[in-house]
């Protein structure tokens, strides 16, 4: 079976699936270990309860489907509270150490809209911890992994997949895989906007991917602004700032010196959830109290040199050597920038399946846990849960399959889509139309968006999609990133397509979603998950009602309906549930 | 961009493929804080489609992005062009590494090498979850900040100047063996692999790798030399040389730090030695030792049977690199190889 994509989720899949027996192959589109994962900051969220023994699973619960505007799966959200603490030790058994507690315990840090200390962390580097640890388990076990290689097409026999097609970066030689399943892991797609925090792999080629072959793509619209990315100076601009900046006691400032998050969130201050805190800086700036270069402040001097460097070490470094900032001595500057897809596959909580057969998702690349807003932290988490439970899944479904015939066609005419940049007649340059797409994005469907930006940008990703036909690229297929850009712009376009008419027809305001024209919660909205799907070759929405608690877990929300999250009643303290073990 | 500045960033830039290349000169719009892979980005937008780089997160965190630049191994995207002043900006491929295209290159021997490294094994009876002590890890997180962008391996005058990967793993994995060997709680030996085939002899201390690296891990001070010692107190002990006098199986192991000694040895980017303790994947995982290296890179092993107490190598049975897992080193009286025997013989006994 194959494994596409080489992050945290893909690799905790390839783990399970190898584990339980099947034979595996991960393909990734970098080398192996750089994948996004390494670039998460702050830490994964596990309620071990280490340092707050209050905490539970059910409280994580509560916190991620209130951050998500209760739009969550909300059997998704049951299990990876439950299991996220049980994949936290074991990826200590694989090789990562956590910080500690002085009795050797793993520690834990306050994250923004979590109720307790709950994420363990390396540093600022557990994203790069964990992705180390999942390398090291993949070579352990001796899994086969396809380094540089880029799949475009998933090849089909009737409803099923059977394999996947695509090509070696390195070489330019197509490559075929026959396999029994398929796992998407191919994370987000960060990269359709301007801003932003991820990197050029981004593109969201597994889900468009999966869409192509007629997999539902749930909750397109909720595109996830991360409240602190660098502003200054332009090259650096949307990298991350991780929110264990604020975690360990940062705080925002305008222009005018003001700690603005007081009367925004009094509660929980700089730690609200990231839709919030973004609005907030992005109201700042536009009320004409934002900074030098149109951000706001955040500041850590006050926890001193020593403990900025041992806790915060890459932003640090990041600062001092991008920017010129020492942030012991100044503070940073910062504006929201994208950061994360809660959209994705749309697939069954407990297995990670999509709508089509033999065709999983797990991670960014699958929709569902994280509702209209992702908490920090549960990224990693989702990884490690979903990732396993995908790989599971997948492998127990190929013991009872055999491989499917190849359609010799479908390879042929995904080759000659291939090829079009490079023997074609156009003359669009892929890197121009790219940058193209992301400033419409960024304009038109960002942070603040309205029915009239919306309308105009879908025009010009329609208009882009008929131009991308006529991309033309020098040189040959080896190593040749200008011929990469192009058939990543196709995918890029499906989904900005995806996203723009979702976020037309969600008129009100949720999450990460914030319509100027609606500013207010629609509770009939608020019951229904918006789907995008392959009709033809066309993108056509559908919705579909938010899957329903059942009411042992429904009666922990019974005080807050729509619960703002500035002033919500205190939970409900369910009893501490014994440990559990899956 | 914006063209803000009045004078361009000028940049030679490397184009080539396996037969060979030159710089190509680019002039690139001047911006406030710019770095190099800015600089290479604007190329490739605008001037050359298709030059080749690998890049990921553009934040010094992924390592993809290892150039040299003027002549030094450094992340293109750490770099600022305004360091230069008005400096030509010279950009190469790491040129340790096979050229694949333009700054791309090779790398994947690193892989390799890090596959013949025993990963993490606690203890079986460790209870989970983990106890380990701030004071206990805090030693081990400077190596875990490696990213893996290779820098120190192409400044490592071994790896590079003698182009002799078969006789030193590179700094790199003497860092990740650093990570495994003091990591609190993990039971595996290898020293025996450092003073056999990763050949942390062959390292002379010239400190080049802890210069370049962008993590700032101090390579030398903190991974080899310690290390080094740790090998020393374990291979050159008094009593393991006595024993080594009457083990059969001993060979070359007490010399193998000096040069000629490892490169007699070595036989060729397998990285399999005459002695080498492997293990089969098929045949129900035996223990095999290796009888000797065929032309074809095949190998001749001898695989163990234990019929009671009494061991038998039946051999001589050819199977191929990728039948074998884990090289675990030469079997001598200290390191891992003979660790893992000395199981199998125990594992029998009851």
């Amino acid at each position: 079976m194959l494994v596409v994509g080489a992050g945290g989720a893909g690799m905790r899949a390839a783990i399970e699936a190898a584990a339980a027996g099947a034979r595996v192959a991960v393909v990734c589109k970098s080398l192996l270990g750089k994948a996004h994962t390494v670039m998460a900051e702050g830490g994964i969220a596990a309620a071990l309860g280490n340092l707050d023994p209050e905490d539970n699973w059910q409280v994580h619960f509560q916190d991620t489907m209130r951050g998500g505007q209760m739009i969550n799966n909300w059997r998704m959200a049951e299990l990876h509270a439950r299991e996220s603490p049980d994949r936290v030790y074991e990826l200590e058994t694989y090789g990562a150490i956590f910080d500690r507690t002085p009795d050797g315990r793993v520690m834990q840090r306050p994250f923004g809209a979590h109720t307790y200390r709950r994420l363990c962390h390396v540093g600022d580097r557990t994203g790069l911890e964990m992705i180390r640890s999942l390398q090291d388990r993949i070579v352990q076990l001796g899994i086969e992994v396809h380094m540089e290689v880029t799949l475009t097409k998933l090849l089909k026999a009737g409803d099923r997949v059977v394999g996947a097609f695509g090509y070696n970066r390195i070489d330019g030689a197509f490559i075929a895989f026959r396999s029994k399943a398929v796992i998407i892991a191919t994370g987000g797609w960060g990269r359709l906007y301007k801003v932003t925090s991820n990197s050029w792999e981004g593109t969201g080629d597994g889900v468009a991917m999966g869409f192509d072959a007629g997999a539902e793509v749930l909750d397109p619209e909720m595109v996830q602004f991360h409240p602190t990315g660098m502003v200054w100076p332009p090259g650096v601009r949307g990298i991350l700032v991780t929110e264990a900046v604020r975690g360990e006691g940062g705080y925002l400032t305008n222009r005018e010196g003001k700690r603005f998050m007081l009367e925004v969130d009094p509660k929980k201050k700089e730690l609200s959830s990231r839709d919030i805190v973004a609005r907030a800086i992005y109201k700042e700036v536009q009320a004409g109290r934002g900074t030098e270069h149109g951000g706001a402040h955040l500041d850590v001097r006050h926890l001193g040199a020593e403990k900025i460097k041992k806790k915060l070490p890459s932003m640090y470094e990041q600062f001092l050597r991008l920017a010129d900032v020492d942030i012991t001595r100044e503070p940073m500057e910062v504006a929201p920038t994208i950061h994360y897809a809660m959209g994705g596959l749309r697939v069954e909580a407990e297995t990670g399946a999509t709508t089509i057969p033999g065709l999983y998702a797990a991670g960014e690349a699958a929709a569902g846990l994280h509702g209209a807003n992702r908490l920090g932290g549960n990224s990693l988490s989702d990884l490690l849960v979903f990732g396993r439970r995908a790989g599971a899944a997948s492998a127990a479904y190929q013991r009872d399959v055999g491989l499917g015939t190849i359609d010799e066609r479908q390879i042929a005419d995904e080759t000659k889509l291939l090829l079009l940049p490079l023997i074609g007649e156009g003359k669009e340059n892929p890197y121009l139309l790219q940058q193209e797409l992301q400033q419409a994005m960024q304009d038109g469907a960002g942070l603040a968006r309205e029915e009239k930006s919306l309308k105009t940008c879908l025009d010009q990703v329609l208009e882009l999609r008929q131009r991308a036909a006529r991309i033309h690229v020098p040189g040959t297929r080896k190593y040749n990133p200008g011929w990469h850009t192009a058939r990543d712009l196709r995918f890029m376009l499906t989904i900005a397509e995806a996203i723009v008419r979702a976020a037309i027809e969600r008129r009100e305001s949720r999450g990460a979603h914030w319509r100027l024209d609606y500013l207010e919660k629609d509770p009939a909205l608020g019951r229904v998950n918006f789907i995008a799907y392959n009709d033809g070759g066309r993108v056509k929405l559908k919705t579909r009602p938010v899957p329903e608690m059942p009411p042992e877990l429904a009666v922990l929300f019974a005080d807050a309906a729509s619960p703002p999250p500035a002033s919500q009643p205190p939970a409900p303290k369910p009893p501490k549930p014994q440990p559990v073990r899956t | 961009m914006s063209t803000n500045s009045p004078s361009p960033i000028v940049l030679q830039v490397f184009r080539g493929e396996t037969d060979g290349g030159r710089e190509q000169r680019f002039e690139v719009p001047s911006m406030e804080g710019m770095v190099v892979l800015d600089a290479v980005h604007y190329i490739q937008a605008h001037f050359a489609n298709d030059l080749a780089c690998r890049w990921n997160c553009k934040a010094a965190k992924c390592g993809s992005c290892s150039a040299e630049i003027n002549g030094r191994p450094r992340l293109m995207c750490k770099t600022r062009v305004d360091e230069f002043g008005d400096q030509e900006i010279h950009v190469g491929p790491m040129r340790a590494f096979p050229l694949i295209k333009d700054l791309v290159t090779d790398v994947s021997w690193n892989y390799e090498v890090n596959k013949e490294i025993p990963g993490f094994t606690a203890a079986p009876d460790e209870p989970v979850p983990y106890r380990m002590l701030p004071e206990d890890t805090e030693r081990v997180y400077e190596y875990r900040k490696c990213i893996e962008c290779f820098l120190c391996q192409d400044v490592c005058h071994v790896l590079r100047n003698h182009d002799d990967k078969s006789a030193y793993y590179g700094p790199r994995y003497m860092v990740r063996i650093a990570a495994l060997e003091m990591h609190p709680l993990d039971a595996q030996k290898r020293t025996g692999l450092l003073h056999g085939k990763a050949g942390i002899g062959m390292c002379n201390i010239t400190k080049c790798c802890q210069e370049v690296c962008p993590e700032h891990i101090k390579i030398t001070d903190n991974a080899i030399i310690p290390l080094k010692e740790r090998t020393a107190t374990e291979v050159y002990d008094p009593l393991a040389r006595i024993a080594r006098k009457i083990n059969p199986f001993s060979g070359a192991a007490a010399t193998t730090d000096l040069p000629e000694a490892r490169q007699s040895q070595s036989v060729g980017p397998q990285r399999f030695s005459v002695k080498d303790v492997v293990r089969l994947k098929t045949r129900g995982r035996r223990m095999a030792r290796v009888g000797s290296v065929l032309p074809d890179g095949k190998l001749e092993v001898w695989v163990l049977h234990m019929n009671g107490k009494v061991q038998h190598w039946d051999g001589p049975k050819v199977v191929r690199v990728s039948d074998v897992t884990n090289n675990y080193g030469p079997l001598d009286d200290v390191g891992i190889g003979s660790k893992l025997f000395e199981q199998t013989l125990t594992e029998h006994k009851h």
